[in-house]
Formats: C-alpha cells, structure tokens, sequence
C-alpha cells in the first residue's frame, strides 16, 4: 500500500499475491495484488465490489482461483498456524442454536484448545469489554441486532488474535454503542493489531481507518492513505476553502498559474473554493499572496479529501455507500 | 462496555507448528465433543435418532403381550426366531433393525454434522478456529458414533428383554445370565456399534460431498440390499458384508443368494475398521478442501 509506515516483514503483513476468486464465471476479485500492515485499514466499496470475498480468501473460507494469500507469513490453508493469530467477525447473522451469549463464547475458546478455566475468564473478559455481562446468561437468538454484532465481535476477538478482521462490524450498532466499538478498535489498532473492516458507513471509516482500500466490480481500484489517494487523483481538482478578508485579491493572484483550474467567491465575499491540481504548489503561492497582500486568513480547509469524496470520484454513486 | 485489555494481553493458543501437539488435539476434540454431544442428544436434531432408535420397542411390547409367545418354548427359541431375524433383516428384501433402523439413524446422524450446520450457516464457527480438518471431522465423528452407540445400546437391551421377560423373569434370567443369553446381547450390541462405525462414517462423507443426499444414501441401501446376491469380490465392498459373518446366530440368505467364504471375526472387525478409517481420511481432505461461503445453500 502507499505508506510511509517503516515497510515490514511477510511475517508482519497480510500479503495478496496476484489473487483471483471466480465463482463458476462469476469474478469475485480479480489480480489484487495488496500488503495490509498493521494499523486499521477500511475495505470500501459498493455490494458486490468485492470486499467479503476478499475477506473470505483472506480466512481461508474460500480459497483462491489463481495466486497465494499469506496472512503475517501464514497460509489460510493452514487453520491450525492461522487461527491463534487470527478472528474473523463475518456479516452471516447466524448462530449455532440454542446458546446463550456466554455458552457461545466460551465453547468455541474450548474448541480452540484453551482449558475451562481459562476459558472461562476470557469469556467473561471479553464480554465485559463490548459491553454484553448482562445479557450473557440469555439465549443469542433473543438478542438485538446490535447485541448480536457485538457477540460476534466478542467471538472474534476472544482468543487475543494479532489480526482481526470485520465485515460491517458497525451494522446494527445505536451510535453510543458504535461509538464504543470504534474505541475498541482503535485501541487494538495501537496495540499493534491489524484491523480490516469492511463498511458502507463512509464517514466512519474516515473517522477510524489509518488507511483504505476502494474496490469496484472485484478490482482495486484505489489503496493507501486517503491523503495521498487524493492527491495521486489528478483527474479531480483538489477543492481548497479559504476564508479570509480579501477573496478576490487571493482569486487574481492565483488564477496567474496554470495549476489553478477554477476559484469562485463566496456569496458573503468573505472567502473563496479554489480548484487545483497541484496542492504542494498552491499552498506556496497561498502563502507568498497572504505575505505580499497582507491577507487576514480564518481557515484553509480541503473539502474533498476524504474518504466519500474519493469514492465519489471513482466509484460514482454506485452502490449504497453513505 | 470498559477498557479491559482482552486480546493482547491473553495467551493465545500457541500451536507447534513443527509437528503434532497431541496434548492441544486432545483438548479441541473434547471441544469439539462438548459442543456436538449436546447437539446430538438434546436438541431437535436428535428427535429423528431416539425416534427411529426406540419405534421397534412399542412393537415388542405388543408382541410381548400377545399369544404369539405361547407357541414358543422358552426365550432361546424366542431370541433364535423373532430377535436375531427382526435384529438382521429378512433378504432379499432389506429390512430389519440393523440394515434399515440403525442404516436410517447413521444416515440422520451422521450426515447432518456438517450438512445441518451449512443450512444453519453457523459452520464458519469451526472453520475460524485453529483446528486440523481431519481434527474436527475426527471430532464430530466421535460425538455422533458416541451417541448412536449409547442410544443403540440401551434400545438394542430393552428389545432382546423385551423378547426374554414374556417366558418368565426366571427363565429370561438363567437364559441371559446363566445361558448364552448375554453374549448374544454383548455380540448384537457391538454388531450395532460396528454398523454405526461403519454406516456413519460412510453418510458423514456423503454429507461432505451432497447437499441431498437422498440419492446416494438410497443407491448404498440398494447397493447393501443385494450385497447377498452379488460375487465374492463385491460382497466385500460393503458394510454389511462384514457384519453379517460375525452374528451370533446366523440367518437364512434366501433362494438367490451366492455363497461366498466367510470372512472370519478376526479379518470382519479390522477389515471395517480399516474401511472406517480410510473414509475419515478421505472426508478430512475432502473438510480441508471444502469452502464455506453457503451460497446456494
């Protein structure tokens, strides 16, 4: 990915080597070729784009049609070196039945290997920490849509995994709850976890994604910091605000460059969008105008450098990302 | 919702990745056993094994009842003429306890191991955990031969007493205690669990391979019902072919059957022993290859 993290090791990273996944004839992704490093990294894209069969092949729930994943130098054909390493909270809202949230977690911690005792704790642990102690003892099928993300959450998250990956883990959750699940990754993020979530929910995965992969149609179509996804679009002006005391004096000056496409003032002449393709350079040149004019300046805001803006750009309004 | 560190600061498993950690198979598969013996004998699922398991006993008890036990001499002749038939079947055609009750209950149980938890979509679950698929296949396995064998067991009893008490507790006593009663019954039981062995191992692979698998299950019960009249060589391509030789009291093979040598005790039990394992093998490879994404399913 384009980063400017210290590159890590195979053993560090989630590796797609040239992978592709058909579906009889149906593509599901096609040569992604991609390094996820440790940081949370959002999945975004219409239905259909891809996203769950990247994950999927990503868990060794479908496997490849052509290339190799490896996940911190593992492969997913590998359950038994993957899985101590790995959680995986999937979008199928099923459960095995008639168990209660605590029987839920806890058994499948026994699958594992881990002895009752310590089972037990960590059930406790990890349903306290998303927020589920009082609803352990009641059967799954009667929680909420948003009780049963967070046990699936918990389920994944359970044995301490080093990768966490999440399929719309934010679905169903009330905005405290989600607020709440955000921390939770964040501070797994800082722990040095690698986080992959997959959402619609654009706004928030700007909120909480070091970086993004865009995908459409089963290919990448843009990866990296949203930052520097935007600025290599060169085909979309970047969109300045300024708010200051001299708007138009601002507007003469930089319509001298060819790297200005377009600048319209505010109705209140109290600021002006400036459209450019060269961000590095207009910001000189706005700071040579504010010296040599003696511009009063309240606020420089990008207002298209996020992760909706970007998906706009490349993705259009395709799919129900909001 | 606190901060409480979950996930970094717990010990995750740590599998030896150099070779077989058999202290850490043993504990999943107990894993495993926790999870699927309650499944298979206290959720609905198991409604269709005590079913068909237990469905002879009301008929045993009305024949137990009924005048037809005055023409026999005693429990011996009862057990030699009612039990070991009913247990074995009557060929040509494949009825019986053995070849269609415990055939149908291995069918029930044993395919919907993995088939019941495709259609649930609750598979994942196993799939996300660091378990060998030739572990968990193993794991599943052993909970629903563990509890055909338990509910056989207690039904294959209560039908051999049922057939004894109606001569008299004494007589049923000193011909199950002090006769050859018991080891008749010891000798049906294991035939029972020898065809759990083998039939479950069989109908777990189907469900690996068949989202229906009414079609293959019927073309086994076909293929088991004429084993008696097909050549030597192919009577022992079959589970039946190895349990029939070891019953205690052998029974007529009707007009068209072909006479083969019999396979002695000591080459039956490891011979679909063998068969069982080979088949596990084969559906552990097949679980190692299977994708779990429940399209279409």
């Amino acid at each position: 990915m384009a980063s400017e993290q210290q590159p890590q090791s195979v053993e560090e990273t989630i590796v797609f080597d040239n992978v592709s996944k058909f579906y009889g004839e149906v593509l599901g992704v096609n040569r992604i070729n991609l390094t996820f490093q440790a940081g949370i990294t959002g999945l975004v894209g219409p239905n259909g784009s891809g996203k769950t069969t990247l994950m999927n092949l990503m868990t060794g729930l479908l496997r490849p049609t052509q290339g190799e994943v490896r996940v911190l130098g593992v492969s997913p054909s590998q359950p038994q070196n993957l899985f101590a390493r790995l959680g995986y909270s999937t979008q199928f809202d099923s459960f095995p039945g008639g168990m209660t949230g605590y029987q839920f977690i806890y058994s499948y911690l026994r699958v594992h290997g881990f002895p009752h005792g310590e089972a037990h704790n960590l059930t406790w642990q990890t349903l306290e920490r998303v927020g589920l102690t009082d609803a352990a003892e009641r059967k799954v099928a009667g929680y909420s849509k948003g009780m049963r993300q967070r046990v699936r959450l918990a389920q994944a998250i359970s044995h301490g995994p080093q990768v966490l990956v999440l399929d719309e883990p934010l679905n169903g959750l009330d905005p405290m709850a989600r607020a709440e699940v955000i921390d939770i990754f964040k501070d797994l993020a800082e722990t040095g976890c690698h986080l992959i979530i997959s959402s619609h929910i654009l706004h928030e995965v700007d909120m909480i994604a070091d970086r993004v992969v865009l995908l459409s149609s089963g290919y990448v179509v843009a990866e990296g910091e949203i930052g520097g996804v935007r600025t290599e679009m060169n085909d979309h002006p970047i969109q300045v605000l300024i708010r200051c005391n001299k708007p138009s004096t601002v507007a003469a000056r930089l319509f001298e460059h060819d790297y200005i496409v377009g600048a319209s003032l505010h109705d209140d002449l109290q600021g002006l969008e400036v459209q450019t393709r060269d961000a590095n350079r207009f910001y000189s040149q706005l700071n040579e105008i504010v010296i040599n004019e003696e511009v009063d300046i309240e606020t420089v805001t990008v207002a298209d450098a996020d992760v909706r803006a970007v998906y706009q750009y490349l993705i259009g309004n395709e799919g129900e990302a909001r | 919702m606190t901060s409480a560190a979950v996930g970094s600061s717990t010990k995750p498993v740590s599998p030896n990745t150099s070779g077989l950690d058999w202290g850490l198979i043993a504990r999943q598969i107990a894993g495993i056993l926790r999870l699927e013996l309650r499944r298979n004998l206290l959720s609905r699922r198991s409604f269709g094994l005590y079913f068909l398991a237990f469905s002879p006993v009301g008929l045993f008890v009305i024949w137990a009842l009924s005048p037809a036990t005055e023409v026999l001499s005693g429990p011996a002749e009862a057990v030699a003429q009612v039990f070991a038939p009913i247990f074995g079947g009557f060929p040509p055609i494949f009825l019986g306890y053995l070849p269609t009750i415990i055939f149908l209950s291995a069918l029930i149980t044993f395919m919907s191991l993995f088939r019941s938890e495709i259609l649930e979509h609750s598979l994942h679950y196993y799939y996300l955990t660091p378990v060998r698929r030739w572990v968990l296949v193993t794991g599943k396995y052993c909970s629903a031969l563990i509890s055909a064998c338990c509910v056989f067991s207690v039904s294959t009893t209560l039908l051999f007493l049922l057939i004894c008490i109606p001569f008299g507790l004494g007589d049923a006593s000193q011909y199950i205690l002090q006769g050859p009663g018991l080891g008749y019954l010891t000798t049906y039981i294991g035939l029972a669990i020898m065809a759990c062995i083998g039939y479950g191992a069989v109908f777990l692979l189907l469900g690996l391979f068949f989202r229906n698998a009414i079609v293959p299950a019927a073309f086994i019960w076909a293929w088991e019902s004429i084993n008696f009249i097909l050549p030597s060589l192919l009577q022992k391509i079959s589970v039946i072919h190895y349990i029939r030789t070891l019953y205690p009291i052998p029974l007529p093979e009707g007009w068209l059957a072909v006479t083969t040598d019999a396979t002695s005790p000591w080459m039956s039990v490891p011979g679909l022993l063998i068969f069982t394992a080979l088949v596990l093998t084969f559906a552990g490879w097949r679980a190692g290859r299977m994708e779990v994404n429940y399209e279409g399913d």
